[in-house]
């Protein structure tokens, strides 16, 4: 059993490639930074009895997607998981970032994504169940004034998830889409989630308790995960209110939070 | 000129010490994580103490790559300016992270840079400690006490504690100088344990938010000036023939009894050279 992940050097991606080995399955690691990749990759081979391939790829970019998948055929690896992790936020408003940086959400998040996962289905062994994990996000439930394309390309994903594990529930092939909200990655991650205080801290869910239900949850056959009973409780909110309230409601909260927070980054 | 190496040394303890081995004559070679601290943690020595050998490294412990980056620099420096002798290795670098963080290689953080690091340092640089007959010395803290391994689950993967991953870390400290001591003698490098007592540092503060940062600030306060502590780490610098492993005050003093389980002790050995890739045998052949 092989699983392929991209941004697989990155704090969720190294979390749920252990859970993955854990699980016994192969591995196939992609992601853009060569080092990370070599890293993570010992970090597994020492720790796990599991085979460990990894390429560096740009997802963004088509030449190197199918170079990807032409070494997965090359090693004569069919998949049994795809796990797509590979995405980009940059804080601030719509007007206050360059229109390069906000098409480069809509290009790894949505376009790449949907390359990937195309090209994995291809290449899955049909001999038995394949599950895909799409990362999309909390934001996905609720338009998000400052991080609009962002919540808006994670919405894209999660819509998109549901309705392609409804066509092909039939071919054995389960989606399920990951909405988490701040997780303990990096240190603007980290940084984010102490501006945000009380609820930076009640919304935050333990990394590794994050990837074992993801595996979990994907292996039993669901559709959407959303880490933490606080975050579920807020995804309902997303879906009882109008959304021009939602709207103003988290401009008021994210415009307080990220003053703070890009403050700390500062 | 004696030689010694400090990990950790631009605030704290570390630059405690490092101030305190200056003053004794020693050559220091420091390593800090950030660059600008690691700049004025020098600056600072060198104001103090204008005659000192000080040279800082910057790097970030928790990664492997690298310590094994800084091991090489430090390695060379001292082929070039001491004839490869070091003559005590201080792995002081520790911290606290209040939220489950995982290094690049995906080892949880805190066990990584409070526990791998000076296992994967050491190791590197025996060859050189062992030219010297030199001394290892590791920052512990009696957190290790009422603490066992938890080894179905060793980097906390399930109910993550901070303060348990802490009291864990300095347990392997400890476990990993006693061992070190029982099965390395022919390395003629002797490791030792200096618990610091509370100290008013910023350990618990730095990369930690909300509760644990704010308790850790006051509960710092009651702390002793970092000098008081640097004293125990000069102490065994100089004191030849120490034989006790544990050290607070200048004075010897009782771990917990579980640093004495030979196997507790062997299976961490095993387990970090599997997680460092290195194999201690290897380093003194």
């Amino acid at each position: 059993m092989t699983a392929l992940i991209t941004g697989a050097s990155g704090g969720l991606g190294r979390a749920l490639a252990a859970e993955c080995a854990a699980k016994g399955y192969d591995l196939f690691l992609t992601d853009i930074s060569e080092q990370g990749l070599l890293e993570i990759k010992h970090g597994i081979l020492r720790q796990y009895d599991v085979a460990v391939h990894t390429q560096v790829c740009d997802v963004t970019n088509p030449r190197e997607v199918a170079d990807l998948f032409a070494a997965i055929d090359a090693r004569g690896i069919e998949l049994n998981m795809f796990l797509g992790v590979a995405g980009i936020d940059f804080e601030g408003g719509f007007t206050q970032r360059g229109c390069d940086q906000i098409l480069d959400i809509v290009n790894i998040n949505i376009a790449a994504t949907l390359r990937v996962t195309h090209a994995a289905l291809e290449h899955r062994d049909t001999s038995q169940k394949f599950n895909v994990v799409i990362v999309s996000s909390l934001a996905s439930q609720y338009p998000i004034p400052l991080k609009a394309t962002y919540a808006a390309s994670k919405r894209f994903l999660l819509d998109f998830s549901i309705a392609l594990r409804q066509e092909l529930m039939h071919d054995n092939v389960n989606v399920l889409a990951l909405c988490p909200a701040g997780l303990t990655t990096t240190q603007q991650a980290l940084d984010g989630i102490a501006a945000q205080g009380f609820m930076g801290r009640v919304t935050t869910v333990s990394l590794p308790t994050v990837a074992r239900k993801t595996i979990s949850k994907t292996l039993a056959g669901k559709a959407t995960y959303t880490p933490g009973a606080v975050n579920r409780l807020l995804a309902v909110f997303g879906k009882l209110l109008p959304k021009s309230l939602i709207a103003r409601l988290l401009y008021n909260r994210w415009s307080a939070a990220q003053e703070k927070w890009l403050d700390v980054s500062a | 000129m004696k030689t010694a190496v400090i990990t950790g040394a631009t605030s704290g303890i570390g630059l405690a010490v490092a101030k305190t081995l200056c003053r004794q004559g020693y050559a220091i070679l420091g390593v800090g994580r950030s660059q600008t601290k690691c700049d004025a943690a020098l600056k600072q020595i060198k104001t103090e103490l204008p005659k000192s050998n000080a040279k800082l490294f910057c790097g970030d412990l928790a990664q492997q790559t690298d310590v094994n980056r800084l091991a090489e620099q430090i390695s060379q420096h001292l082929d070039k300016n001491h004839d490869g002798k070091l003559d005590v290795l201080i792995n002081n670098a520790g911290g606290v992270r209040n939220w489950y963080t995982t290094t690049h290689e995906g080892y949880e953080t805190q066990f990584a840079l409070n526990h791998l690091a000076g296992f994967l340092l050491t190791h590197r640089l025996l060859p050189h400690l062992s030219r010297a007959q030199g001394k290892m010395i590791l920052t512990g803290s009696d957190s290790h006490k009422l603490m066992k391994m938890r080894w179905r689950d060793i980097m906390f993967k399930k109910r993550y504690s901070c303060l348990y991953a802490y009291k864990q870390s300095k347990l392997a400290n400890l476990l990993f100088a006693k061992h070190f001591n029982d099965t390395l003698s022919d390395s003629n490098v002797r490791a030792y344990v200096v618990d610091p007592g509370l100290v008013n540092t910023d350990i618990g503060s730095k990369d930690t938010s909300g509760f644990v940062s704010w308790f850790w600030s006051k509960r710092a306060k009651h702390g002793v000036h970092p000098s008081v502590s640097a004293q125990t780490y000069a102490y065994i610098c100089s004191e030849p023939n120490l034989t006790d492993l544990y050290y607070y005050r200048c004075e010897p003093k009782p771990h917990s009894k579980r640093v004495n389980s030979a196997g507790d002790a062997q299976r961490l050995w095993q387990l970090s050279e599997q997680l460092c890739n290195i194999d201690y045998k290897e380093a003194l052949s």
